[in-house]
């Protein structure tokens, strides 16, 4: 009981600050927002039995990522002007979201209820995986792609650096 | 809380970000939303991995976090030469893909 509604304020201030994001003006008011979502996102980390998630959740984004959009944001100095809310309501695309999001929703249901032995089960058997389990099948089994991820860490590093330097450059 | 419930605040998460991507203009914040997506989708991994006792989902969480740190680094860099070279972005009026 605690749990669910634990889990539905969290989910609750995601949506929010999710929405948030979409609706500031200025991007360091979104980054803000991106900030309270993340952690949200954490907390629903920890409900869902995965400690080891949320903390990376939060020293990775929150503590890399967020630092260097505000970083960007910082340096690029945004001028925005006119009132701090935008309501970007193209017709079109917000009714095709609408369609896909509710679309989506009603697939998954129908799925669930047509297809019952192929379901979603009831509760949680038990514990989650445990961090050491986690550990062991990343450094066994996926050890391929856990080295393909650093390989394109690193790549991203250095194109990044490469994006910006030859620009300066050149002018 | 049912994994229904996760997987339901996932997809609106995932909906919230997807239109905030197609209906902002401006690249940071489309950067934002990026990041939005990427944190529904680790949401409904972390559930099902949970649900189905599986250690796959987590892994491919981590996998998705180096993804979005590296796309937002790139990201980044690439938003802020455009802003150094057509001192605006505002995807509605970078129109050409000629530099």
């Amino acid at each position: 009981m605690m749990n669910t509604l634990l889990f539905w304020a969290l989910a609750g201030t995601a949506a929010a600050s999710a929405l948030a994001v979409v609706v500031f003006r200025n991007p360091v008011n979104g980054v803000m927002a991106l900030l309270v979502n993340l952690l949200a996102t954490a907390g629903l980390y920890l409900l869902m039995g995965a400690p080891g998630i949320a903390l990376f959740q939060v020293i990775l984004y929150v503590g890399a990522v967020l630092v260097l959009f505000l970083f960007a944001v910082m340096v690029l100095d945004w001028k925005t002007g006119g009132p701090p809310f935008v309501v970007p309501l193209k017709p079109l695309t917000a009714g095709a979201a609408a369609v896909v999001l509710a679309g989506g929703g009603a697939a998954f249901l129908a799925g669930n209820r047509l297809f019952p032995r192929t379901g979603l089960p009831e509760g949680p058997p038990g514990p989650g995986p445990g961090i050491r389990e986690i550990a062991l099948d990343l450094f066994t089994r996926h050890l391929l792609v856990f080295e393909l991820a650093s390989v394109l860490l690193l790549a991203a590093a250095v194109g990044a650096v490469l994006i910006v330097r030859k620009e300066r450059k050149r002018s | 809380m049912s994994l229904m419930a996760v997987v339901f605040t996932g997809i609106l998460l995932f909906a919230v970000g997807a239109a905030g991507f197609v209906l902002r203009g401006n690249a940071l914040v489309l950067l934002l939303c990026i990041e939005i997506m990427l944190n529904a989708v680790n949401l409904v991994l972390a559930g099902f991995s949970r649900y189905l006792y599986g250690t796959e989902g987590q892994v491919f969480i981590f996998v998705i976090m180096a993804a979005g740190a590296a796309a937002a680094a790139v990201g980044l860099a690439v938003v802020a030469a455009l802003r150094r070279r057509l001192g605006t972005a505002d995807m509605n009026r970078i129109n050409a893909l000629k530099g």
